[in-house]
């Protein structure tokens, strides 16, 4: 499949994300051509074990999400990506999870955005909400190169775009920029090949530093 | 699908080859070669309000073995249950990718017991979409040490008849099953799992039969 990146929002120190900056991304995306294709929307779920005995906690991941992707509506993800685990499911495995009563999700996140066409790449933005809140937690931008799915081979591509992407914005004069982060998908028995695996690890890595942003802004 | 109809029974090695071709006459089917390394992994002590089981099956069949996560619930119960002659009970299935077993550990499952199953299987539509399988089955001296593995009854394997079920149709499919089960009788007594009522003692005079004329002869 076609290679992608998963941008976040990073706000200039001090400033804060609303819905205006997305309303102003998505303006921006519009005013350099990009078609508007329809509504775009996936679910994070962070899990928490159910502990008998809470001084144990230690012992169980703290960073289990499950995800849930739009080019994917049959399947689900999970991730613990302090153990560098990634896993595909059928979305049947939720069932088995709230079977197991195991783990139990307390936290679950909202994409909601639009899908766009630019040329070769397909673009979704949007914010980032907790469920049954309005608050914009963060913005979120993916950026898939249609032509090529080796990650090595894209990576001057999407490299340039996303040059050209902060360039468009910067005329806007927005508290803030969109940031690639880079991991080794290796770690995570993942190859040059993308796959939604590696999609899923991805935002696994966005929403750790969206956290650690807020929880910087805070402190 | 959120529920299974199962019955099972025994049969003594020497009369498989019998079962294969009333099988084959019946099912009209090709039979599908049957290798399962099936783990059955629990939740450890901390784990969940109460314990869970989780059961990982590995199909080495395949070139490149794929993996499937199953929970299996308890038996439906009441007196709707006990008039009706196979198991009933909810069962939830998912393909997943083969990182599944190390994501059970680092969630806090431990392995319970692991077993080799090797055998063959007919999966084919009579009402309800039927699958039997005719397999041994194998315990590892050594943990995951498949190619070690040893029969738990030499000289008996295991009958399982299964169908998939939903709530509205089960009692329709527990009859599909029931009514194929009673063509295999001269060979196999099945019945709800746990509940073994041994073998049939004139499966030898059957099996001579289907072996002497390949299966023509109506039992």
């Amino acid at each position: 499949m076609p290679v992608k990146w998963v941008l976040h929002w990073q706000p200039n120190q001090g400033s804060t994300v609303s819905s205006q900056i997305l309303n102003e991304v998505t303006q921006c995306v519009e005013s350099i051509n990009g078609v508007k294709e329809g509504r775009w929307k996936a679910t994070l779920n962070y899990y928490k074990p159910m502990l008998r005995d809470q001084a144990n906690q230690s012992e169980f991941p703290r960073d289990f999400l499950g995800i849930s992707l739009a080019d994917q509506p049959n399947k689900y993800y999970f991730i613990i990506r302090s153990q560098r685990i990634v896993l595909e499911a059928d979305s049947s495995i939720q069932l088995i999870m709230e079977k197991l009563q195991s783990y139990k999700s307390k936290v679950a996140l909202y994409f909601d955005g639009f899908q766009y066409q630019l040329g070769d790449f397909r673009l979704r933005v949007g914010k980032v909400v907790p469920t049954h809140s309005e608050n914009v937690r963060g913005i979120v931008m993916e950026v898939e190169y249609l032509p090529i799915s080796s990650m090595e081979k894209a990576q001057k591509v999407m490299e340039e775009f996303l040059e050209i992407w902060n360039e468009a914005l910067a005329k806007r004069s927005l508290p803030g920029k969109f940031v690639n982060i880079d991991l080794n998908f290796v770690e995570f028995g993942l190859g040059d090949n993308y796959t939604p695996q590696h999609t899923a690890v991805r935002y696994a890595l966005v929403m750790a530093h969206m956290i650690a942003t807020v929880q910087a802004v805070r402190g | 699908m959120s529920m299974e109809c199962v019955v099972q029974g025994i049969i003594e090695t020497q009369h498989v080859e019998a079962l294969e071709i009333l099988l084959q006459g019946l099912c009209g089917v090709k039979r599908e070669r049957l290798r399962v390394h099936e783990l059955c992994l629990k939740s450890g002590p901390n784990l969940g309000v109460v314990s869970s089981e989780v059961r990982l099956l590995c199909d080495l069949d395949q070139p490149e073995p794929t993996w499937t996560v199953k929970h299996v619930g308890g038996p439906m119960r009441g007196a709707g249950a006990d008039q009706i002659s196979v198991m009933v009970r909810t069962m939830i299935e998912s393909k997943v990718s083969k990182n599944a077993l190390r994501m059970f550990y680092a969630l806090g499952y431990k392995l319970d017991h692991e077993l080799l199953k090797v055998g063959f299987a007919f999966h084919f539509q009579r009402t309800a979409h039927i699958s039997v399988s005719v397999s041994s089955v194998n315990k590892m001296p050594k943990v995951h040490a498949i190619d070690e593995a040893v029969p738990v009854t030499p000289g008996m394997q295991i009958v399982d008849v299964t169908a998939p079920a939903t709530p509205e149709n089960y009692s329709e499919v527990a009859a599909a099953v029931s009514s194929f089960c009673e063509f295999l009788a001269p060979l196999v007594h099945l019945s709800k799992p746990f509940i073994s009522t041994g073998v049939v003692p004139t499966a030898a005079a059957a099996a001579a039969s289907l072996m002497s004329d390949g299966g023509g002869t109506t039992l």
